[in-house]
C-alpha cells in the first residue's frame, strides 16, 4: 500500500535477516531448555512488544502448549496493556495466568516499609514491581516446570533502562542482542499484532509514561548511535562526522558506562585457589548439570 | 572414479565424550553403508567447543583406547575426527586426526588459536607448530586444518605445496552478524564462503569444510558445510543450522584437469617466499635493518 504510514522506522544499518534470526533464536531456545533438562518455559507478558515477541519466538521454538505467559498487572497498569497481552495469549493459544501484584507491592510499601515506604519514589516503586514480577515468575518456574525466559532488549540493557534482579532476571534471553528497532522488525515478521508493534514503548509504571518521553530520545536514533558506538567501535569524532549530536553521544556514553554493573555477575572477593567466574570457568551446562 | 564424501554436520554434546563417541561410531556405520570413502566430523566433534576448564577433563592421549576403537571403525574408510589431545608433557591441543583403515594416520594440532572477540582459545589450549600434508588411501594427498587455521593464507598454501589435493577444514564457527545486507543472511557464512572458494581456486584443490551446528551457551554454530571444486565452484552446500550427514560425490580427476589447465602451483615460487620471509623475520626480530621503515633507516 503506497502512502501508508510505515509501522515503524527501521534504520538501514540495523535491518537484519529475520528468517536467519528466527532460525538461530529457535535453536537457541531449544538448546537452552534441552541442556538444562526442561521442556517448558515461562515468561512475564506485559502487553508490550518485547515480551510479546519473546512469546511468539518461544511458541515457534517449542510449541505454545509448552509456554506459560504470566500477566502481572499492578493496579495503575494500563488496561490497554492487559488487553494487548490477552490478544497475544489468544493468538498463540498458550497457557496464561493473571497475578495481580498490587497486594504484594502495596503490602510492602504501606505496611512493611512504614512511613518512609508510603512516601516511596516512583523509582523505588517501579523497581519493587519489577522484582515482585521476577519473584512470581521464579515461583511459577517451579510449579510449571519451565525456565524463565528473559524479555529485555539490547537497547535498554546498554543504557541501563532495567531493574537489576528484576526484569533482567532470567534463565536465558533470546532477544538481548537485538536493538529495539530490530525487535520491531522481527516482531512484525513473526506476526506480533501490528497494534502492539505500533504503540509507543512504555514501562507502564504510571499513566502516560513512555520510554522515549522519559529518556528524551527516539529509539531509531538511540539504536543507531549505540550500533555505531558499541558494535562498530566508532570514536566520538567519527560519531560527530556521522551526524550524531556530541551532547547526546556524551549522555548515552555515561548511561552505558553507568549500567555496566547491571550486565555482569557480581564480583566475588578473590580469596581461595579457584574462584567462580575468575579461574574456575565452566560452561553452565555440562554432563551432570541437567535437571533430567 | 568418484569419491563419496560424507559431511557429519552434527551438534556435539558439550563435555560428553561418551555420547559423542557413540554418535561418531553410529555415523561412521551409516556413512559406510551409504558408500562413503571419506567421513568428516567438525572441530571438537568429540567434545563440544566451549569447554573452558572442562578441556582437561575430556582430553585424550593419542594412545587412548577410545581413539583406538574409533580408528578401528574406519576399515575401508578415511575419517577426520576432532578432539582435545593431551601430549605426554600435558599440553592440551585442539586436534584433528585422519583415521584410515584402523589406524591414526595423521594428527594436525590447531595452529592458530583465536583469542579475541568472542574467542578465548589461548587461555585453555596450546598451539600446534607443524603443518604437513599426508598421503591418503583416497589416492591423493590430504591436508588438515582446524577452523581459524583457514584465516591465515599460509595454511592452504603450504598444505597445497606439500602435496595436498584435498584441503579439509573442520570448524566450530559461531554464526554472527545478521545484517540484511549479507549475501546469505549471515556475515560469518559470507566470509567463509568467499575464502573457501578463493583457496580452492588458488590452490587448485578440493576444499572440504565441515562446520558444526547446535548451541554452546550464548553461541549458535551455523553449519553450512561445503565442498568446493578446484575451479572454485561449489559442489555442495549443506543447509545452515540443520543437523545431518550429507553425501557429496567428487571426481579427483578434476584436480588434474584444473592443474594442467591452470598451473598455479607449478608456477609458485616457494624459494622466493622463503627468502623474503627470512628477511622479514630478521627485520622483525631487530636483527636486520628494515629497509621499508623510514624511521629505522635513519
Amino acid at each position: 500500500m503506497s502512502g501508508a504510514t510505515p509501522v515503524f522506522e527501521l534504520p538501514d544499518e540495523l535491518a537484519i535477516d529475520t528468517d536467519v534470526a528466527r532460525r538461530v533464536i529457535a535453536g537457541f531456545i531449544r538448546g537452552q531448555l534441552d541442556q538444562a533438562g526442561f521442556e517448558r518455559a515461562v515468561l512475564g507478558l506485559s502487553g508490550g512488544i518485547d515480551s510479546a515477541l519473546v512469546a511468539y519466538l518461544v511458541a515457534e521454538a517449542i510449541g505454545p502448549a509448552n509456554l506459560l505467559c504470566v500477566l502481572m498487572p499492578y493496579r495503575t497498569s494500563s488496561p490497554a496493556s492487559r488487553t494487548d497481552a490477552e490478544t497475544v495469549v489468544t493468538d498463540l493459544g498458550c497457557a496464561s495466568e493473571l497475578v495481580d501484584i498490587s497486594p504484594i507491592v502495596d503490602g510492602y510499601f504501606e505496611a512493611a516499609a512504614g512511613e518512609a515506604g508510603r512516601e516511596a519514589s516512583a523509582l523505588r516503586r517501579g523497581n519493587f514491581m519489577a522484582r515482585a514480577r521476577m519473584a512470581v515468575l521464579y515461583d511459577r518456574s517451579v510449579s510449571w516446570r519451565g525456565l524463565v525466559v528473559g524479555t529485555g532488549n539490547k537497547t535498554e540493557s546498554l543504557i541501563g533502562y532495567t531493574t537489576i534482579f528484576g526484569d533482567n532476571a532470567c534463565a536465558f534471553n533470546p532477544i538481548g542482542d537485538l536493538y529495539k528497532s530490530q525487535v520491531r522488525q522481527l516482531a512484525l515478521a513473526i506476526g506480533v499484532p501490528e497494534a502492539i508493534v505500533r504503540k509507543a514503548p512504555s514501562a507502564d509504571l504510571w499513566p502516560g509514561q513512555t520510554d522515549e518521553l522519559e529518556g528524551g530520545f527516539s529509539y531509531p536514533l538511540l539504536d543507531r548511535l549505540l550500533f555505531w558506538r558499541v558494535d562498530k567501535r566508532r570514536s566520538t569524532e567519527e560519531l560527530a562526522e556521522l551526524g550524531f549530536d556530541p551532547a547526546l553521544v556524551e549522555r548515552v556514553d555515561r548511561l552505558v558506562a553507568g549500567a555496566e554493573f547491571k550486565r555482569q555477575v557480581p564480583p566475588i572477593a578473590k580469596l581461595g585457589p579457584r574462584t567462580a567466574g575468575v579461574d574456575y570457568l565452566y560452561p553452565r551446562r555440562r554432563p551432570g548439570s541437567s535437571a533430567r | 572414479m568418484t569419491v563419496r564424501i560424507a559431511l557429519a554436520q552434527i551438534a556435539p554434546k558439550l563435555g560428553d565424550l561418551d555420547a559423542n563417541l557413540a554418535r561418531h561410531h553410529a555415523l561412521l556405520d551409516e556413512a559406510r553403508a551409504d558408500g562413503a570413502g571419506l567421513v568428516v566430523f567438525p572441530e571438537l566433534g568429540l567434545t563440544g567447543y566451549l569447554l573452558q576448564d572442562l578441556a582437561a577433563e575430556v582430553s585424550m592421549r593419542l594412545d587412548d583406547p577410545r581413539l583406538a576403537r574409533l580408528a578401528a571403525a574406519t576399515t575401508g574408510l578415511s575419517a577426520v575426527v576432532s578432539f582435545v589431545e593431551e601430549s605426554i608433557d600435558h599440553r592440551l591441543f585442539i586436534a584433528a586426526a585422519l583415521l584410515e583403515d584402523g589406524e591414526i594416520r595423521h594428527v594436525h594440532r590447531k595452529l592458530f588459536l583465536p583469542t579475541y572477540g568472542l574467542f578465548d582459545e589461548r587461555r585453555f589450549f596450546a598451539a600446534g607448530d607443524s603443518l604437513r600434508a599426508v598421503p591418503s588411501r583416497l589416492g591423493v594427498g590430504v591436508g588438515l586444518a582446524v577452523c581459524e587455521d583457514f584465516w591465515h593464507l599460509t595454511v592452504p598454501q603450504i598444505l597445497a605445496l606439500d602435496g595436498a589435493q584435498i584441503l579439509i577444514n573442520v570448524s566450530s564457527s559461531p554464526g554472527r552478524d545478521l545484517a540484511a545486507t549479507n549475501e546469505v543472511g549471515l556475515g560469518t557464512a559470507t566470509s567463509w564462503r568467499l575464502l573457501m572458494r578463493t583457496y580452492a581456486q588458488l590452490t587448485t584443490s578440493f576444499v572440504v569444510f565441515c562446520n558444526r551446528v547446535g548451541v554452546d551457551e550464548s553461541i549458535s554454530f551455523w553449519g553450512g558445510s561445503e565442498v568446493i571444486a578446484p575451479t572454485g565452484a561449489p559442489v555442495f552446500s549443506a543447509p545452515f543450522y540443520d543437523e545431518g550427514l550429507f553425501s557429496v560425490d567428487i571426481a579427483p580427476a578434476d584436480i588434474r584437469r584444473e592443474r594442467i589447465g591452470l598451473p598455479l602451483l607449478r608456477d609458485e615460487r616457494p624459494e622466493l617466499q622463503l627468502r623474503e620471509l627470512g628477511r622479514i623475520v630478521q627485520e622483525r626480530a631487530g636483527l636486520a635493518e628494515d629497509a621499508t621503515d623510514p624511521g629505522g633507516a635513519a
